[in-house]
């Protein structure tokens, strides 16, 4: 196994030498996060396919198992193409540009995302280089500015809809998500207390004995359920659901624009699953007291943002929808405190180990 | 609830939007018109308009034969089609003063229990998935895909089965079917065991359910609701045990009510009435009389004398009834049809004042509606 | 003695307030008493199926005195048509505890057909007087509501179910 660790290694030696000398490198960089990105939408691919298959299971049923061999495996460019030849109606009653924009900012929002998520650590000569298009010392909460981005995506999608189910759906999303950002952002910063930095690649490396999910199970819990809500999954899926709403603030998309706004979704919630495995499940530090079996590190991150993504096609299966004042009750009078709670369990435990 | 209205009195005021749910919508069962003016999420004034698969059955039977009738009893609602046939036969069997053979009573307690299951299978299914439970609905589809197959062996057909005839039905059991039904319902019993204890244990479905659209028994009866609606209010209220019709009176099954009344509770007499309809099946099944399952004689013209009669029975919906009027020749002079969906769908706004949007779903699917009885 | 009697007094009250009426076919007898010229062919067909004729004009207080008397669900409103000079009203009154099904016939003049509204008394005869109404064009007087249920808006007035209706879309 260690050949792999070298030959892995050395390449990405090579490359970090070849841009932190070149003049050019600005530009390969951008190329570079072109491909993360390229990376994580086809994460997201991943976790369509994984969702129909693994929901499929759980309900007792096939799944795809036409296009592309009985797996189904190219049913998805099948929808691709389904989609792109569609027609795409704009709706006489839209605000058009917010319309043809909702997409795009929901979308965008999980391209930001992405810049900043880092892969794996490389040592080389003694210098720490992260595996990320993009480092900041305030990444993390970054981040959670950047995801909130999609909010307003969907707000604008529902509003410029000029439907009323649309119109609906988006002010249950500000409802529902004034009461989650809260905890999502409070959880982050026990994080970041017990780590001691704001940087996701610190937070990793903070977890290099013990992983968070140990140290604060009850923030692990808390942003579990909050990130759920954050990606809009069942049983938080209220701003697109099918039997009250007619999906909500898509209801009036068609063709590739639905498509988009669709991608945006899962998208969302492959960087949500990356998140939990970086901030929570020790990231690329393999497993606690084993380590990393001379894997390198960025298979250990998708290995457990697979599980991650898993889980939420899990609770999927096994969970109805919530009312959005059930959604909303639980956000405050639940979330909140148990956050606020974490916080402190948080700030003793940092304090004792530093 | 006594001067609630069933219409839409007033246009919106700028606080609230006027929603339309539907005529096609996904929490239907078929097409009907769902008109709410809601505040926020509150719903302040509902109405429903029905009519969209208006099929003018009742001016249909009047122009056909009694036996061409029968087949087209089945489509009044597909889901109860066996129920909707047994009805008019035995209105049929009053009018022509004939009564079936002791086996096919049996058979027709056999397979309006079958019925009733596949009905509460498919009515639980649909629910759970308007609450945003798909998995359930797949398992329910599953579980019914069984009592399909087992009227399919008696009857012949999956959905319409046209089994019941004057005095009689059409055909008799197949070869070796205790062994595959009693294999079949102990199956369903046991999964529809897991399911009930699967849905009062589950927080979240919980909190969708309990104390939403809360009937009282009073309420119930003012609304004219039946069956399991009204047996969710703690109404021992069955026409099985009322007025016990075929074999109903040598059985022995309990006629199961809830108490609460709310969302959850009319589920769970769905669910534990298909156990009930197991338990039924089984005693048919033991004390199944040999004889004959139809008359000897079947004419197809049939002239009854002149006279009425008002029939009815325990649909899996509630209480469904025909009244038939006969003058003399071979048409009916006048077809009613009472569906127990149309009573149902009635009391439908009234439920929906004051609740939540999300909960339309909830309520509505629980109320077990089937929009081409209520068109008819 | 005197204390016993006391309580047997009460507990015969209290009795007589719990115990529902009775479901069967007394109620018919007790009808046609008191509505001498109200309700007329009182006939029992059948154990658990009662049917009589009443007066279109004493509609509401014949119902009242049913829903007095434990008759507490309305079953069904069907509209009969005899041409060429009466159509009846079929009232099927019910109750939520007992198996006895009164029919209630009122006829009418088919050129004026006119009845009073249950919809006080019944809650749920609303949709059923609706769909009479559609389908015969028997007016409910007070109906609060009488519009087309079924059919669409503009087939009001076809009066479909009526034995001389031409056909639709071909009302000449």
């Amino acid at each position: 196994m260690g050949i792999f660790v070298d030959i892995y290694d050395a390449i990405m030696n090579f490359l970090i030498f070849f841009f932190s000398t070149w003049e050019l490198a600005p530009w390969v960089r951008g190329i570079v996060g072109g491909a993360v990105i390229g990376g994580v939408f086809g994460g997201a691919l991943v976790m369509v396919y994984l969702e129909r298959k693994f929901l499929g299971d759980i309900q007792s049923r096939i799944g795809p198992n036409r296009v592309g061999g009985r797996f189904g495996l190219l049913q998805l460019i099948a929808d691709a193409v389904k989609l792109f030849t569609k027609e795409d109606i704009i709706p006489a009653n839209a605000d058009k540009w917010l319309f043809i924009g909702a997409p795009i900012v929901a979308l965008t929002s999980g391209f930001l995302m992405v810049a900043v998520i880092p892969f794996d650590l490389l040592v080389i000569k003694g210098n720490e280089y992260a595996l990320a298009v993009s480092t900041m010392d305030v990444s993390i909460l970054y981040l959670e500015a950047v995801s909130a981005l999609a909010i307003f995506g969907i707000f604008m999608a529902g509003w410029g809809s000029g439907s009323k189910y649309s119109l609906l759906a988006g002010f249950r999303n500000i409802a529902k998500m004034i009461g989650y950002e809260v905890p999502l952002g409070i959880t982050i910063i026990s994080v970041a207390v017990m780590a001691h930095s704001l940087d996701i690649v610190e937070i990793v490396k903070a977890q290099s004995s013990i992983w968070f999910i140990i140290a604060q199970p009850m923030g692990f819990v808390v942003f579990g359920i909050a990130l759920l809500a954050d990606v809009g999954r069942i049983p938080f899926d209220q701003t697109e659901a099918e039997e009250e709403l007619i999906a909500g603030w898509a209801t009036e998309y068609s063709g590739m624009r639905w498509g988009l706004a669709f991608f945006a979704e899962y998208f969302h919630a492959v960087v949500g699953a990356i998140v939990v495995s970086l901030i929570f499940l020790g990231g690329w530090n393999g497993l606690p007291l084993i380590g990393n079996l001379w894997i390198p590190g960025i298979f250990w991150v998708i290995v457990k943002a697979i599980f991650v993504m898993m889980g939420m096609i899990w609770v999927r299966g096994a969970l109805p929808r919530l009312r959005i004042d059930q959604v909303s009750d639980i956000g405050w009078k639940v979330l909140i405190p148990l956050a606020m709670l974490n916080l402190v369990w948080s700030t003793i435990i940092g304090l004792m180990w530093a | 609830m006594t001067h609630t209205t069933t219409q839409i009195t007033s246009p919106p005021k700028p606080s609230e939007i006027l929603l339309h749910l539907g005529p096609q919508h996904p929490l239907q069962p078929g097409p009907f018109l769902l008109d709410l003016k809601i505040e926020g999420e509150t719903i302040r004034e509902a109405e429903l308009k029905i009519g969209y698969i208006h099929k003018g059955m009742e001016k249909v039977f009047e122009d056909r034969t009694y036996i061409q009738i029968l087949p087209l009893t089945d489509r009044i609602c597909y889901l109860a089609s066996n129920s909707n046939n047994d009805v008019y036969c035995r209105g049929m069997e009053e009018l022509l003063g004939i009564e079936p053979t002791d086996r096919a009573k049996y058979l027709r307690v056999l397979t309006n229990e079958l019925c009733r299951i596949q009905s509460h299978l498919l009515g639980i299914g649909e629910y759970t998935t308007d609450v945003g439970f798909l998995t359930m609905f797949i398992y329910m589809v599953r579980e019914r895909e069984g009592i399909v197959s087992l009227l399919e062996a008696i009857t012949g057909s999956r959905l319409n089965h046209n089994y019941a005839r004057f005095g009689g039905v059409a055909h008799d059991l197949p070869p070796g079917y205790k062994e595959m039904a009693l294999k079949t319902l102990g199956e369903l019993k046991k999964l529809v065991k897991s399911h009930d204890e699967m849905l009062s244990s589950d927080s979240v479905y919980l909190k969708r359910t309990k104390g939403v659209g809360v009937l009282t028994a009073s309420q119930a009866k003012e609304l004219g609701v039946a069956g399991p609606p009204l047996r969710a209010t703690g109404v021992e209220y069955d026409l099985r045990r009322v007025e016990p019709y075929l074999v109903y009176d040598d059985l022995d099954f309990d006629v199961i009510t809830q108490t609460d009344g709310d969302v959850f509770s009319r589920v769970k007499v769905r669910l534990l009435e298909i156990l009930e309809s197991i338990y039924i099946i089984e005693q048919v099944l033991d004390q199944m009389p040999t004889g004959p399952y139809k008359q000897n004689v079947m004419p197809y013209i049939t002239r009854p004398a002149p006279g009425e009669v008002y029939s009815r029975i325990e649909d899996p919906r509630g209480e469904m009834g025909m009244y038939i009027i006969s003058d003399g020749s071979d048409k009916p002079y006048r077809f009613r049809i009472r569906g127990p969906a149309f009573a149902t769908a009635q009391a439908l706004p009234p439920l929906l004042v004051g609740t939540y949007v999300a909960d339309v779903a909830a309520i509505a699917a629980s109320m077990d509606s089937c929009t081409s009885e209520v068109d008819r | 003695m005197v204390d016993e009697n006391a309580d047997n007094e009460m507990v015969d009250g209290t009795r007589d307030i719990i115990e529902p009426p009775k479901i069967d076919r007394t109620i018919m007898v007790a009808l046609s008493e008191t509505f001498k010229d109200g309700v007329f062919d009182v006939d029992v067909p059948l154990p658990n199926r009662a049917v009589a004729r009443i007066d279109p004009g004493r509609v509401k207080p014949i119902m009242q005195f049913l829903l007095d008397n434990g008759f507490d669900h309305l079953s069904c409103i069907s509209g009969v048509d005899h041409p060429p000079d009466k159509m009846e009203v079929v009232y099927h009154v019910t109750s939520y505890s007992g198996p006895l099904v009164i029919a209630l016939k009122a006829s009418i003049p088919r050129d004026d057909p006119k009845i009073d509204s249950l919809c006080d008394i019944y809650w749920n005869a609303n949709w059923y007087e609706r769909e009479t109404y559609e389908l015969f064009g028997i007016i409910f007087n007070d109906c609060p509501y009488l519009k087309v249920l079924l059919l669409p808006e503009d087939m009001e007035g076809e009066w479909p179910l009526r034995k001389d209706y031409a056909g639709y879309p071909n009302p000449t």
